[in-house]
């Protein structure tokens, strides 16, 4: 299993506009084709597990995640927004990098747990926000993932 | 889509996320990676799921915690006209209603609630 697998180049913004971290979940879902009712409810899921504890990990990087019935395998999504957003993390810095997950509560393949312990593990790679930061292209940020191995 | 189907949505998210922070490999990674009281976490979703269930309409209420308490998951998705709970076709009237999670059906193999996906 690689990371990049998961990725789709239609889901991964380098340029998010969002401002504060509820805009930044929005645009994230909106990242996953879904309707918008679908949408919507996996959005107040997120803000849900966003209740519980902030899922920005520190070192600029957040990775909002939630199983949820709306979607019936998979998803991933990544975005950047080189400004910060202020998204309660762990060091009480901005946020810069969101991977966010989503998963059905049933999976036969059962990924949602590898690929969100991957992407933590990536995260926490010395190097990765200041080349996350760096990627000028989806395909660029594609290529990262391979580099590390993920 | 039908409120109180939204609702139950909701609850089995929930209660998804809550099945899913009662087992190790999650809890300790939420503790680990997101420095997040697994104990704590899982107090506040019992009293989310209390909450959101008793604005459950009577009825459905009733099937729900019968459902609930006999099967696991109330909800189900349809796939391709099959309910992913018990694996059985549903009546095909159903899925080619253009409203059809405006509706709140009810599967008549398993009785759990329906979500249509696709």
């Amino acid at each position: 299993m690689q990371l990049r697998d998961f990725f789709s180049l239609d889901a991964i913004k380098l340029d998010l506009a969002a401002e504060t971290k509820d805009e930044a979940l929005k645009e994230l879902v909106g990242l996953l084709g879904l309707d918008d009712k679908s949408q919507g409810i996996l959005f107040k899921m997120l803000k849900r597990r966003e209740n519980l504890g902030s899922t920005g990990i520190g070192r600029r990087i957040a990775i909002p995640h939630c199983r949820s019935l709306v979607v019936n395998r998979l998803r991933v999504a990544f975005g950047r927004k080189p400004g910060g957003i202020d998204f309660d993390a762990i060091d009480r810095k901005s946020v810069q990098h969101i991977f966010l997950i989503v998963a059905p509560p049933l999976e036969v393949s059962n990924q949602y747990l590898p690929v969100l312990g991957r992407i933590a593990q990536f995260g926490k790679e010395p190097d990765v926000p200041e080349r996350l930061s760096e990627i000028e292209s989806p395909e660029q940020f594609l290529a990262l993932l391979e580099e590390k191995g993920v | 889509m039908h409120p109180q189907l939204e609702l139950l949505l909701e609850i089995q998210d929930l209660q998804a996320q809550r099945r899913a922070l009662a087992q190790d490999p999650l809890a300790e990674m939420e503790e680990e990676v997101f420095e997040l009281s697994p104990a704590q976490a899982l107090r506040v979703l019992d009293e989310k799921i209390e909450e959101l269930a008793d604005r459950l309409d009577g009825s459905i209420s009733a099937r729900w915690r019968e459902v609930s308490s006999s099967l696991g998951r109330a909800v189900a998705p349809v796939l391709n006209g099959v309910c992913y709970g018990c694996f059985v076709a549903v009546p095909t009237a159903w899925s080619s209603e253009s409203d059809r999670n405006e509706r709140i059906h009810v599967c008549d193999q398993c009785g759990r609630f329906l979500y249509y996906l696709d």
